[in-house]
C-alpha cells in the first residue's frame, strides 16, 4: 500500500518537524491516518484482528517515535487498537454462542485442556476475553489465562470454529469485522472533533454569576468553555495571565473581549497576588496522566499552587483523547519538550555572552525553555472531559475502559527498540 | 521482607548462606518452640481483630455454611461437622494437619512466596478430597483454609492467598462448568497456575518499577524485599545509572542482606543507619519499599519502620513507590498502628534488659495510603486508591 | 513563536504566493556543496565540507530541512570539490524521494568559485524565478517568507533590486575584534528606511578602528546606518538577475568581494542590494573551526529549534535529552564511574569508560572511549577510538582516528579521517594532522581556493615575511615533517602540517579552541595602545614623536598582515604610477586609483603619500644620471611633473611628515646617491611648498630624541632648518 505508506511517511515528517500544533489537531491527524490504514489493510480469513492490530501497532510505533512530545498520538493509537479489540471480541463471542450449542451436545466429556474453547460456555469465553480488555484485576488474575495469550486465543478460535460453518460467512464476517472497525473509529473522530463543544455543554453547572475566573496562556477547550457561560447569560469576570513566554494569553484576552467577556490582563508573576479575588481556576491541559497528573503549559504549576494555598478549586479541562494510559516517571524531563531560547531574549543582544571564542570555551549564559509543567494529581480539584466531571483519583477509571491493558507497552517498545 | 516468626528455619538457612552473624539467629532460636507452640493449639496468639474479621465478613459466613450443609443434606452433614469438629480438636490424623503439612512443604522452595504455598497446599487438599459434590469441597476447603490461616495467623499474604483462592473456588466462572470432575480439576489447575502467575508477577512488576528509575537517581530501600530487590535488578541490567541507599533494618538486619545483593550487581549503595533517614533524604529521589500486606484503604503494612520513612519522604515531597505482588492484597482495613494482630519478634540489644524495661516487639507497621504514591504489582502500577477499588470489587 | 509561527507562516507561504504571481514557478534554491575555500583542510581533501557532521549531522542535512520546511520546492545541489561524494551521500539519504521537494545536483569539476558555480548554472537555465542561495554550510532556522515577499514587492517598484541579504545581529567581541563565529569584524553601511545595503566591508580589523565612506552616499542618501554588529548570513533571496550579472562580468568569483562589492561600487547598472534582519530566528555559516564550535554550541543550546538532536532525528536513531543539555542517544554503554558535564551529545553505540569526564563535547556514534580519559570542548566524529588516560581539549578528531594510552591533543589540534596518535605523545596546539602530505602548491587539490582573507593569498612576499616573522615555528614544524613517520609518535600515522598556510597569527583567531588568556591580554594590551596613540597623535603633535616607533613596531610585530598590505599597496601604487608616467594618463585617473587601492587596502592617506613619493623617487631614480646633479633635476622634474598628485594627498601634517620620513629612509636605505640630495631635495619641497615649514620642524622635534645615526640627515639640514626657524620667528615678531 505505498499510498498509505507516503501519507504515513508525511505525518510523521509534519510530527518531526513539530508542525502540528495542539493535541486535538495531531489527534485528528493520527485517528484518519490510522483510519487508512485499517482500510487498506487487506486481511485474511483467520485472526483478522491479530492481523490489523499488527498493522496499526507497526505505524503507531513510528507515530510515536516521531514526536514521543505529543502523548495525543499514541492514545489516538492506543484507542484505535482498543476498538480492534472490542469489534473483533463481540463478534468472537456472537459466533462462540451460536457454536457452543452444537459443539456442547457431540463432546461431553471430561477433557480439561485449557485451551480446548468449546468445552467451555459462551459466558466462559466472554469472561476470558472481557480480561484481556479490562486491565488485569484480582479476578483475572485467577479467571483464565494470561491476558497476552488470550486475544490470539479468541480470535484464531473464532477463525477455526468458522472452518466448520460456510464460507460465505465467512467473507462477510472478515468484512464485517473491518467495517465495525472503521465505523468505531469513525466515531472516535467524532468525538475528537466535538469534544470542545462536549466539555462546553457543562459551562454552566461550574460557572456561576459573578464569579472570577482564573486561567493562563491560551487554549481553544478553555475559550469555548467561558464563551458556553457567557452564551448561557452567565455574567462573570476572567482574569488571564498572559503565559509567558509565548504569551498566548494576550490573544484569550482579545477574543474573550470580542466575546463581551469581562478580561483582565495579568503578568504570570502576578498570579499570586491576584489569586485571593479568584473563585476558580480553569485552564487547558496538554495530556493527563493515569494518575491524575497533567502535562500543562508551563508555569500552571505555579498556578495550581497558588490556587491550593488559598484553596480555589483548579478545574482543568482535558479532551478524552488527553487521557494518557501511563503514568508518569520523571515527567519534569521525559515528557517535556525544550523550545528555542530565541523565545525567551534576542539573540543579538546577548550574542556578546555566549562567544565561545574567549574564555572557557564553555557557555556561561544558558536559556532553557521548557513548554511543559507536570501538575501532580494533588493539586487538582477536577477534571471535566468530554464525558464529565470527574476526580484526579477516577481518571484510571476512565483509562480503564478506553484502553486495554495490553497495548500500554506500544510507547515503551518503541523508546528502547529503536 | 520482614520473616514472620513461624518462617525463621528458612530464615536461618538464609543467614547462614550469606554469612550473617549469628546476632540474626538468635530471634529463629527462639521463636522455635513458639512456631511450634502455635502448631500445637492454633487458637492462641489470634487477635481479637481476626476473630472480628472471620465473623463479620469472613470469606464463607456461618450462615453460608448452615445453607451449604442444608443443601448437602441433613445427614451427612451431622456426621460431617462431628467428624470435623473431632478433628480440630483431637489434632491428630486429619485434613487440616496435613494442610499445614503440605504448606510447610511448599515454603521449603526458597522463592517462592506464601501465599503460593498457601495455594498449592489447597490444591493438594482439592486433589485428595473424596467430596463428590461442589458443596463438600467448598466445606473441606473452607476448614481447611481456615486451619490455615488460623495456624499462623500474623502472615498476612498467607490469609490473602486463602481468601483469594476461596473467593475464587466459591463465585467464579469455575461454578460454571456441568460436570464436578472438570471443574475440580480445573480448580486444581488454576491452583497450579496460580504458582506461575506468582513467579511472573515478580518480573511484571520489575519491568513496570524500573520505568520509574532514570539515570542519575537516588534511591532509598527499606527491609529486604526480594520484589524490590528484581526491580534494582532489572534497573541495572538495563544500563540504569543509579544508586541506593540501604536502611540498616533493625532489628534482623536485612538491609545488610540487600545492600550484599547490590553489590554483587556493582550497584552502588550506601548503607545508613534507620534513624539516618531523614537526615540523607534531601539526597533521596524516591523511596522503594514492599509490603508484607496491601490493605483495602490502599495503605500497606510493612516492616518496622516504613511508615515513618514514608512520612519523612512525604513531608520532603519525594516519592514512595510500594513493590507488592497482587497476592498480597489483603481484606484488612486497619484504621491506626495497633489495630492489627500484633506480630511479635524478641529484639536483641547486646546488653542484658532489665526485667521492669518494656519493649516494643512488635515487628510491622501500617503506612496510610495518603504518604504512598503509587503500588507497582503485577496487575500494573496502581495509585492507592485504585487498589481498594479492586479489592472491593473482588470481595463485594 | 518558532515553531508555529513557521508552521502558520510556511503554510502561508505556500497559498499566498500563488495568486499574487500568475504564472507560478516553484520556489527554487542553488545550494553550493563547496565552499571554495581551504579552511577546513586537511580534513576537506578528504570529505567535502558539506558532510561534515555538526553535532554528529552532516550540514547539508541541516540546509537541506531547512530549505524543505521553508517552502522551497527545488533545490539545485552544486557539487564541485568530492561530488561524487556528495552525490553518493544524497543517493542514499532520502531526501531525493520527498513528496513535493526535489533535489537535483549539478556536477562540475572546473569551477573555482561560487562566480563559476553560478555562471555553470545559468548555462544549465534551470533556474526561472527568484530562488534562494545559500552555501551547503548554512544552518538556519529562519521562515522564509517575510523575506521573500519583501523582496518580491521591491522587485515589483524597481526592478534593480536584484538581491536581498540577510542579515543577523550579532555583537563583536571587544578584545578579539571578530565575531563569535570566528569572522573579522564586518561594516556595512545600510539605508534604514529602505534598508538597501550602500557599504559592504570585511576585513577591517587592520585599519585600527578608521573607516573612510565614500562621501558620495552621504550626499546620495538622506540617512545611513552603520553597523558592525551584523552578522551576514550567507543566505541570499536573490532574482535570476544575479546569475546573468555573473555571466556579464567574468571575472566575479567570490560571492561578497566581488560581486556584491562590485555592485555596490559601480552604480552604472544601478543594481540594488537589499538586506532583511531576522531577530527571533537562527542563522549562521559555518565558515570556520571556530564558527564550527560556535554553532555546534548553538545547535545544543537548542538556538536552531527544531533542528536540534533530540527533535530532527535524520534518520538515524531516537536522541534522548536529559538535564542540563546532556544528548544521550539509546544504545550507549557508558561506566557507572564515568561523569558526563552538560551540553554533550554521545553518539549510538559509545562505549565509555571508567572515571572518564566528558563536557561541552560531541562524540560520534560507535566511538570506544577508555577510562580516565579527559575530553573537553572537543568534536569526536565516528568510530574513533581514545585509549586509556588521554587528554582531549578543543579539538577536532575525524573519523577511524586512533588516539593511544596516554597521547595529549592541546587545544585547537584538528586530526584528519584514520590518523593515529601514538603512545604518550602530546599533539602541540594549533596542528593540522593528516595521512595526507600538506600539498606544497595550494591548488593541487580538487577543492580550489580563493583569496578569503588577504592572509590566505598565497604569494611569495608574505610566505617569507611569515618565515622570517615566526621562524621558530615553522622551522620546528618542518623538521617534525622531515621525520614523517615518528612525527606522531611511536606508532603514529600522520603529517603535522606546517601552519604557514594560513598565517599562523591567525590560527588563535580560527580555531576551535578558545582564545588563550595570555592572547587575550597581548591584544586587549596592544589595543589600548593603539588607543592612545591614535588619541595623542590626535591633539599634540609634538609628543606623536616619541609614539610613532611604538605605533609602527606593534603595526609590525603584533599585526603581520597590516604590514604585507602596506608592502602590497605599495608595490600597487608604485605600479599604478609607472602605468601612468608610461601611458601619460590623466593625474585625476591616477587619483582615482589610488584612491581605490587606498579604499581596498583600507590605507591612511599618509600612506598612500608616502606610497606615492616613494615611487616617484624610484621613477627618479630609474633615470640614468651620471652627476648628482642630474639626478638633482630628474628628482625635480618628476616631482614638478607630478606635483599635483602628491599635493592631492598631502592633506595635512602628518602626512607631510610621513613623506619626510620615508624621504630619509630611502636616503639611508636603497639610494645612497640621494642622500647628498637630502636637503636640497628638502628645500625644494619647502618652496613648492609640498611640505609646510612646521612639518619640517616637528620632524626635526622628534629626532631631537632619536639617536645619533637618526640624525644625521638632521645634521645635514641644519642649515636650512636653522633658517627656517629664523622665518618663523621673525613672522613671530611682526
Amino acid at each position: 500500500m505505498p499510498d498509505v505508506h507516503s501519507l504515513v511517511n508525511e505525518f510523521i515528517l509534519k510530527l518531526k518537524k513539530r508542525k502540528v500544533e495542539g493535541s486535538q489537531a495531531t489527534a485528528r491527524l493520527a485517528a484518519v491516518l490510522l483510519r487508512s490504514v485499517i482500510s487498506q489493510q487487506r486481511i485474511g480469513y483467520t485472526n483478522q484482528a491479530g492481523a490489523l492490530i499488527d498493522a496499526v501497532k507497526a505505524v503507531g510505533e513510528q507515530l510515536v517515535a516521531a514526536n514521543p512530545v505529543e502523548i495525543a498520538v499514541g492514545n489516538i493509537v492506543r484507542r484505535v487498537l482498543h476498538i480492534i479489540r472490542d469489534e473483533d471480541l463481540s463478534l468472537t463471542t456472537a459466533a462462540m454462542a451460536g457454536l457452543n450449542l452444537s459443539a456442547v451436545s457431540d463432546d461431553d466429556d471430561d477433557d480439561t485442556s485449557p485451551d480446548d474453547h468449546p468445552v467451555l460456555s459462551a459466558a466462559a469465553v466472554a469472561a476470558a476475553a472481557r480480561s484481556t480488555l479490562r486491565p488485569p484485576s484480582l479476578q483475572s488474575l485467577l479467571e483464565d489465562m494470561p491476558d497476552s495469550a488470550a486475544v490470539p486465543h479468541t480470535s484464531s478460535s473464532g477463525g477455526d470454529s468458522e472452518g466448520k460453518s460456510k464460507s460465505a460467512d465467512k467473507n462477510s464476517r472478515s468484512r464485517k469485522l473491518k467495517h465495525d472497525v472503521i465505523e468505531a473509529v469513525n466515531e472516535l473522530i467524532q468525538d475528537i472533533d466535538t469534544c470542545h463543544e462536549q466539555i462546553a455543554e457543562q459551562a454552566v453547572e461550574h460557572i456561576h454569576h459573578n464569579e472570577v475566573i482564573l486561567t493562563l496562556g491560551s487554549s481553544r477547550t478553555v475559550l469555548q468553555f467561558l464563551c458556553a457561560a457567557r452564551e448561557k447569560k452567565r455574567s462573570f469576570r476572567v482574569f488571564v495571565a498572559e503565559g509567558a513566554p509565548r504569551y498566548q494569553g494576550h490573544l484569550l484576552a482579545k477574543e474573550l473581549v470580542a466575546r463581551g467577556l469581562q478580561t483582565t490582563l495579568i503578568t504570570d508573576s502576578a498570579i499570586f497576588a491576584m489569586i485571593s479575588r479568584v473563585n476558580m481556576v480553569i485552564v487547558g491541559a496538554h495530556a493527563v496522566m493515569a494518575n491524575g497528573g497533567v502535562i500543562a503549559p508551563v508555569g500552571l504549576n505555579m498556578v495550581a499552587l497558588a490556587a491550593q494555598r488559598h484553596a480555589v478549586p483548579f478545574v482543568v479541562l482535558a479532551g478524552s483523547h488527553k487521557l494518557c494510559p501511563l503514568y508518569p516517571h520523571n515527567p519534569e524531563v521525559l515528557l517535556n519538550e525544550l523550545r528555542s531560547p530565541s523565545e525567551l531574549l534576542d539573540f543579538g543582544e546577548f550574542s556578546d555572552c555566549m562567544d565561545f571564542g574567549s574564555g572557557s570555551g564553555s557557555p556561561l549564559l544558558h536559556v532553557v525553555n521548557p513548554a511543559f509543567d507536570y501538575v501532580p494529581p494533588k493539586l487538582v480539584s477536577l477534571f471535566i472531559t468530554d464525558t464529565g466531571g470527574h476526580n484526579p483519583s477516577y481518571m484510571y477509571r476512565l483509562i480503564a475502559d478506553y484502553y486495554s491493558a495490553d497495548d500500554l507497552v506500544l510507547q515503551r517498545k518503541a523508546a528502547p527498540s529503536t | 521482607m520482614w520473616r514472620r516468626s513461624a518462617s525463621f528455619i528458612l530464615d536461618k538457612r538464609e543467614d547462614a548462606s550469606s554469612q550473617q552473624e549469628p546476632l540474626t539467629l538468635s530471634p529463629s532460636q527462639i521463636t522455635a518452640p513458639a512456631m511450634t507452640e502455635t502448631l500445637r493449639n492454633p487458637s492462641t496468639n489470634v487477635s481479637a481483630y481476626y476473630q472480628t474479621r472471620a465473623a463479620h465478613y469472613g470469606v464463607i459466613t456461618s450462615d453460608w455454611l448452615s445453607q451449604a450443609q442444608a443443601a448437602v443434606g441433613q445427614h451427612s452433614v451431622e456426621n460431617e461437622v462431628r467428624s470435623s469438629s473431632s478433628n480440630a480438636v483431637d489434632s491428630g490424623s486429619g485434613r487440616p494437619f496435613s494442610v499445614i503439612e503440605e504448606f510447610n512443604n511448599w515454603r521449603k522452595q526458597p522463592d517462592l512466596a506464601e501465599a503460593v504455598a498457601a495455594i498449592r497446599a489447597l490444591a493438594a487438599v482439592i486433589r485428595s478430597s473424596e467430596a463428590t459434590t461442589m458443596m463438600e469441597l467448598e466445606i473441606e476447603l473452607k476448614k481447611a483454609s481456615d486451619s490455615l490461616k488460623s495456624w499462623d495467623t500474623t502472615s498476612i499474604s498467607l490469609t490473602a492467598g486463602c481468601d483469594l483462592f476461596m473467593r475464587y473456588v466459591t463465585r467464579t466462572s469455575a461454578l460454571e462448568y456441568e460436570d464436578f470432575n472438570s471443574a475440580k480439576s480445573r480448580l486444581i489447575e488454576r491452583a497450579e497456575k496460580f504458582g506461575e502467575i506468582s513467579c511472573k508477577a515478580r518480573r511484571i512488576i520489575a519491568m513496570l518499577g524500573q520505568d520509574f528509575i532514570f539515570d542519575g537517581c537516588t534511591i532509598l530501600v527499606h527491609g529486604f524485599s526480594r520484589v524490590v530487590l528484581e526491580v534494582l535488578k532489572t534497573a541495572a541490567l538495563n544500563k540504569k545509572l543509579f544508586r541506593v541507599f540501604c536502611t540498616e533494618g533493625r532489628p534482623d538486619r536485612c538491609g545488610l542482606r540487600l545492600s550484599n545483593e547490590l553489590a554483587k550487581l556493582d550497584v552502588p549503595v550506601k548503607l545508613l543507619i534507620d534513624s539516618a533517614v531523614a537526615y540523607s533524604m534531601d539526597e533521596v529521589d524516591m523511596v522503594f519499599v514492599g509490603a508484607d500486606g496491601v490493605v483495602e484503604s490502599g495503605g500497606i503494612i510493612n516492616m518496622m519502620g516504613t511508615y515513618q520513612i514514608a512520612l519523612v519522604a512525604h513531608s520532603m515531597n519525594k516519592p514512595v513507590y510500594v513493590a507488592a505482588e497482587s497476592y498480597k492484597f489483603a481484606r484488612l482495613y486497619p484504621l491506626d498502628q495497633k489495630d492489627m494482630a500484633p506480630a511479635l519478634r524478641p529484639i536483641d540489644f547486646g546488653v542484658p534488659i532489665p526485667s521492669k524495661v518494656e519493649v516494643e516487639t512488635s515487628a510491622r507497621d501500617y503506612t496510610p495510603p495518603q504518604y504512598l504514591t503509587l503500588l507497582f504489582t503485577d496487575l500494573g502500577v496502581l495509585s492507592p486508591s485504585v487498589v481498594s477499588d479492586e479489592l472491593i470489587q473482588l470481595y463485594l | 513563536m518558532g515553531a508555529q509561527k513557521k508552521s502558520s507562516a510556511a503554510a502561508a507561504a505556500r497559498i499566498s504566493d500563488d495568486p499574487e504571481e500568475l504564472s507560478r514557478v516553484p520556489l527554487q534554491a542553488v545550494l553550493l556543496a563547496d565552499s571554495f575555500t581551504t579552511k577546513f583542510r586537511p580534513i576537506t581533501l578528504e570529505r567535502p565540507k558539506v558532510l561534515l557532521p555538526l553535532a554528529n549531522v552532516p550540514m547539508i542535512e541541516y540546509a537541506l530541512t531547512w530549505l524543505e520546511s521553508a517552502g522551497v520546492e527545488e533545490v539545485f545541489v552544486f557539487c564541485c570539490a568530492h561530488a561524487k561524494q556528495v552525490t553518493n551521500y544524497l543517493q542514499c539519504s532520502q531526501w531525493l524521494s520527498q513528496p513535493n521537494f526535489s533535489v537535483a545536483t549539478i556536477e562540475s569539476h572546473n569551477s573555482v568559485s561560487a562566480g563559476d558555480a553560478l555562471r555553470l548554472i545559468y548555462e544549465r537555465n534551470v533556474i526561472h524565478g527568484d530562488f534562494i542561495l545559500i552555501s551547503g554550510d548554512t544552518l538556519s532556522n529562519m521562515s522564509l517568507n517575510r523575506a521573500l515577499q519583501e523582496h518580491k514587492e521591491r522587485k515589483k517598484k524597481d526592478s534593480n533590486a536584484v538581491m536581498t541579504m540577510v542579515i543577523k545581529r550579532s555583537k563583536l567581541s571587544p578584545v578579539t575584534q571578530q565575531s563569535r563565529l570566528g569572522t573579522d569584524e564586518l561594516f556595512m553601511a545600510i539605508d534604514p528606511d529602505t534598508k538597501q545595503l550602500l557599504y559592504y566591508e570585511e576585513n577591517t580589523n587592520h585599519l585600527k578602528g578608521t573607516l573612510s565612506l565614500d562621501k558620495m552616499l552621504l550626499i546620495d542618501n538622506p540617512s545611513i546606518t552603520l553597523h558592525n554588529d551584523m552578522q551576514d548570513c550567507f543566505i541570499d533571496i536573490c532574482s535570476p538577475e544575479v546569475l546573468s550579472l555573473f555571466t556579464d562580468n567574468f571575472d566575479y568569483q567570490h560571492l561578497r568581494r566581488h560581486f556584491v562589492k562590485g555592485l555596490l561600487v559601480d552604480d552604472i547598472m544601478g543594481y540594488k542590494i537589499y538586506t532583511h534582519e531576522i531577530h527571533s530566528s537562527y542563522a549562521a555559516r559555518v565558515d570556520n573551526y571556530r564558527s564550527y564550535d560556535t554553532i555546534s554550541k548553538d545547535i545544543i543550546q537548542r538556538w536552531t529549534y527544531p533542528l536540534v538532536p533530540d527533535v530532527l532525528l535524520f534518520g538515524n536513531s531516537a536522541t534522548k535529552l536529559e538535564r542540563e543539555g546532556i544528548y544521550r542517544a539509546t544504545e550507549i554503554v557508558q561506566s557507572r564511574s564515568a561523569q558526563i558535564g552538560p551540553l554533550t551529545v554521545i553518539g549510538n553505540g559509545t562505549r565509555i569508560g571508567n572515571n572518564t569526564k566528558i563536557t561541552n563535547s560531541v562524540i560520534g556514534k560507535g566511538c570506544s572511549i577508555g577510562s580516565n580519559v579527559l575530553i573537553e570542548g572537543s568534536y569526536i566524529w565516528d568510530n574513533v577510538t581514545v585509549e586509556d588516560g588521554c587528554q582531549l581539549k578543543h579539538s577536532i578528531v575525524c573519523d577511524g582516528v586512533v588516539i593511544k594510552s596516554g597521547s595529549v591533543l592541546s587545544p585547537g589540534v584538528v586530526l584528519s579521517f584514520k590518523v593515529v596518535v601514538g603512545q604518550n605523545f602530546t599533539v602541540p596546539a594549533y596542528s593540522k594532522v593528516s595521512l595526507l602530505p600538506q600539498p606544497t602548491k595550494q591548488d593541487s587539490d580538487e577543492e580550489l581556493e580563493y583569496a578569503d582573507n588577504n592572509s590566505d593569498i598565497e604569494t611569495s612576499p608574505i610566505a617569507g615575511a611569515h618565515d622570517n616573522l615566526n621562524g621558530e615555528l615553522t622551522s620546528d614544524l618542518t623538521d617534525m615533517q622531515s621525520s614523517a613517520a615518528e612525527e606522531l609518535g611511536s606508532g603514529g600515522a600522520g603529517y603535522i602540517w606546517s601552519i604557514c598556510e594560513g598565517a599562523s597569527e591567525e590560527e588563535w583567531r580560527h580555531s576551535v579552541a578558545p582564545v588563550p588568556a595570555e592572547k587575550l591580554a597581548e591584544i586587549s594590551q596592544t589595543i589600548d595602545d593603539d588607543l592612545d596613540f591614535s588619541y595623542q597623535d590626535g591633539n599634540a603633535p609634538a609628543s606623536s614623536g616619541e609614539l610613532k616607533p611604538g605605533g609602527l613596531s606593534d603595526s609590525d610585530d603584533d599585526d603581520v598582515d597590516a604590514n604585507n598590505d602596506s608592502a602590497y599597496f605599495e608595490k600597487e601604487v608604485e605600479a599604478t604610477f609607472l602605468r601612468a608616467v608610461h601611458e601619460n594618463v590623466k593625474v585625476d585617473h591616477v587619483i582615482l586609483e589610488v584612491n581605490s587601492l587606498k579604499l581596498s587596502y583600507n590605507m591612511e592617506f599618509a600612506a598612500c603619500a608616502g606610497a606615492i613619493f616613494y615611487s616617484m623617487m624610484k621613477l627618479a631614480l630609474g633615470t640614468p644620471y651620471n652627476s648628482s646633479a642630474e639626478l638633482y633635476n630628474a628628482v625635480v622634474n618628476v616631482l614638478t611633473s607630478w606635483k599635483r598628485l602628491l599635493k592631492s594627498y598631502l592633506s595635512g601634517k602628518d602626512e607631510e611628515i610621513e613623506i619626510i620620513l620615508k624621504f630619509e629612509e630611502m636616503c639611508s636605505e636603497l639610494a645612497k646617491e640621494l642622500s647628498p640630495l637630502f636637503t636640497k631635495i628638502l628645500c625644494f619641497l619647502y618652496d613648492k611648498d609640498m611640505i609646510s615649514e612646521d612639518a619640517i620642524l616637528d620632524w626635526e622635534s622628534e629626532k631631537n630624541y632619536a639617536d645619533e645615526s637618526d640624525r644625521v640627515f638632521v645634521k645635514q639640514a641644519e642649515k636650512f632648518l636653522q633658517w627656517l626657524r629664523e622665518a618663523s620667528e621673525e613672522e613671530e615678531e611682526d
